[in-house]
């Protein structure tokens, strides 16, 4: 795991010493390599490394480092149009950011113990706050970095209180000895409240419906590599701590988890019902994000094998999806200044690869056979069908609302008359079409293989 | 004049027909081949199909002559602005502004009031509550079934 921590540190020095025109070349370089070293995790001898005190790696944490890894190139390209106009010291701090946030993420997916995953938990937040307050582009990013703050640490504090309470009681919380502890929970008072201060912080973080306020304004303010690693990263930090976190709750998950599944559920539903009727673009894709998560944490507190794999599945997917439809968004707001759909219609006529991109992207978003979204959601919902029959109905009818919003996305921006303001916009840069392909081809690539992402032996 | 036992010609002739908008019968060759028009909400009868054309009431006569005069009022209003020399910018319909302004800006005006915040809580949280009773009715029947049926996964033993 040094083998991916030292370099992702040591980029900060290689970015602060190089000359302003190496910059983005040299971080580009610098994390594809570190993303190169992730993929060594996919073929270990028992599916894990288990070399150090502090850090290991699983089935569960594999996939999700490769993420974050491959997400570091591709958001250091899309940051590349709107810092033009910034000073050199500026670009690089916000390079910066974005190589701390790189540093805690890959440290929390790959942490051993529950305390060292809490503390770069929190600590994923400051420079995400940073780069929606300082980076963001209307005013209203500081209402928007308010809530992204105090809802996540309102939510984290009693995690912390618990985990505490656990580590003096348990001895440790190694999440590797956590599998095998003896010490259940049974249905009490305190148990009750130990299950909710252990869940709240990752139902806030993921956003579970009732906690999802924050979600759409952060993900709108913030500028495009903020937008893709809330996206794509951060919102799977909550279902992996779910994930490392409910062998310690049994069985008292089976109790417990019936509001959040209700509210899940119906959550699902609502947001997607609302992305129907979005003006704003950013804004319409951070409404299908929560609706996403909301599936995923619906597989995590059912709590059977399909339904984890189901998770894992779809958490890779969603991120690699949600951070594609941000950056053709950013596309579109690069070239108009303006998020509203209906801004720029019928580009298809003027731009057909980004059309191509558009396709794609909306295509995976409504979960197309044979991508691993559909995968993903095929092994959720027969896992939630199996444990109640009736969640076939919010199921079933969020996957019609997903294609209705996904096919209203891809009609309203590219087909359709065009707009009279849109003749003069540039076409799709090169950089932004590798962006578009660094994204697709992942998930193509996996809808191949998915067993690479489906964590069988976690 | 009679021809047969019973049978009128004259109601003979009259029956071979249908009427039209004024009224006459006319031989069904004539017929013209509209559809009746029904009036509904948003589409009134115009007043080109009303039979009461010219039998107007007093009343609707004043009320049209009232709103004749509005209009004509802020046609004059216009035109004078639309053919001022002196004017740069756009001839702006304040009322148009007002409901703009109005449909955009329905949240920030909200108030809290006792039924606002009754049918909020209906709203948000009955659905919540009636699929809790509803799925877990169903949970519990889906575990009841689970466990008095005996389950054999590829050949493993049933105890």
């Amino acid at each position: 795991m040094l083998k991916i921590i030292l370099p992702t540190i040591m980029m900060l020095p290689t970015m602060w010493l190089s000359k302003t025109h190496m910059m983005w070349i040299n971080t580009m370089t610098c994390s594809l390599l570190i993303s190169i070293f992730t993929l060594m995790m996919l073929y270990l001898p028992n599916n894990s490394c288990n070399l150090s005190l502090n850090f290991f790696s699983d089935p569960l944490t594999s996939p999700l480092l490769m993420l974050t890894a491959w997400l570091l190139p591709l958001m250091i390209l899309a940051t590349q149009q709107h810092l033009y106009n910034n000073s050199a010291p500026r670009k690089k701090l916000y390079i910066s950011m974005l190589v701390f946030l790189q540093i805690s993420l890959i440290m929390t997916f790959s942490a051993t113990e529950l305390i060292l995953f809490y503390i770069l938990f929190e600590t994923t937040l400051i420079p995400t706050l940073i780069i929606i307050t300082r980076w963001g582009y209307q005013p209203e990013r500081l209402n928007a970095g308010s809530y992204f703050l105090f809802y996540t640490l309102a939510g984290s504090l009693p995690l912390l209180i618990t985990l505490l309470h656990y580590f003096s009681s348990l001895g440790s919380l190694n999440i590797l000895t956590m599998t095998i502890n003896t010490k259940e929970m049974m249905l009490s008072w305190t148990n009750n409240i130990m299950w909710l201060g252990c869940m709240m912080a990752f139902m806030v973080k993921m956003p579970l419906y009732g906690l999802h306020l924050w979600l759409p304004k952060a993900h709108v303010e913030a500028p495009i590599a903020g937008s893709m690693v809330l996206a794509a990263i951060l919102l799977k930090l909550g279902s992996y701590g779910m994930m490392r976190v409910t062998p310690m709750l049994n069985p008292l998950t089976e109790k417990m988890s019936y509001p959040f599944i209700v509210l899940s559920l119906w959550g699902m539903v609502m947001t997607s019902s609302i992305c129907l009727r979005q003006a704003d673009l950013k804004s319409l894709i951070a409404y299908s994000s929560v609706s996403h998560m909301a599936l995923v944490i619906l597989a995590i507190l059912i709590q059977t094998p399909w339904s984890l794999t189901g998770a894992m599945i779809l958490m890779i997917a969603h991120g690699l999806t949600s951070s594609l439809l941000f950056c053709l968004a950013n596309s579109n707001y690069e070239r108009v200044h303006s998020r509203t759909m209906m801004f720029t219609r019928g580009l298809q006529a003027l731009f057909p690869l980004l059309a191509l991109w558009w396709l794609l992207a909306n295509l995976t978003n409504l979960a197309l056979p044979p991508t691993i979204n559909l995968m993903g959601e095929l092994l959720t919902i027969l896992a939630s069908f199996s444990w109640s029959n009736f969640t076939i109905m919010f199921t079933g009818f969020n996957m019609l609302i997903t294609a209705l919003y996904s096919l209203h996305m891809f009609t309203s921006t590219q087909r359709g008359p065009l707009t009279y303001s849109t003749s003069n916009v540039k076409p799709l840069f090169t950089r932004e079409n590798t962006l578009m392909l660094m994204h697709m081809a992942p998930i193509l690539l996996l809808t191949l293989n998915p067993k690479t992402i489906m964590c069988l032996t976690p | 004049m009679k021809l047969v036992d019973g049978i009128n010609i004259t109601e003979l002739f009259m029956r071979s027909g249908t009427p039209n908008r004024a009224g006459v019968v006319v031989p069904w060759v004539a017929k013209m081949s509209f559809p009746k028009y029904k009036p509904s909400r948003l589409a009134t009868l115009p007043q080109t199909l009303d039979p009461a054309e010219y039998d107007i009431s007093l009343e609707s006569r004043r009320a049209q002559v009232e709103r004749l005069a509005i209009r004509a009022r802020l046609k004059r209003e216009y035109l004078l602005q639309y053919n001022d020399p002196n004017r740069r910018g756009l001839v702006v319909n304040p009322a148009l502004v007002r409901w703009a302004y109005a449909r955009a800006n329905i949240y920030p005006n909200c108030r809290a009031t006792p039924k606002n915040s009754l049918l909020g809580a209906v709203v948000g949280f009955g659905p919540l509550i009636l699929w809790y009773y509803i799925l877990k009715t169903d949970r519990i029947l889906t575990v009841a079934w689970r466990d008095t049926v005996p389950h054999q996964l590829f050949g493993e033993p049933s105890f």
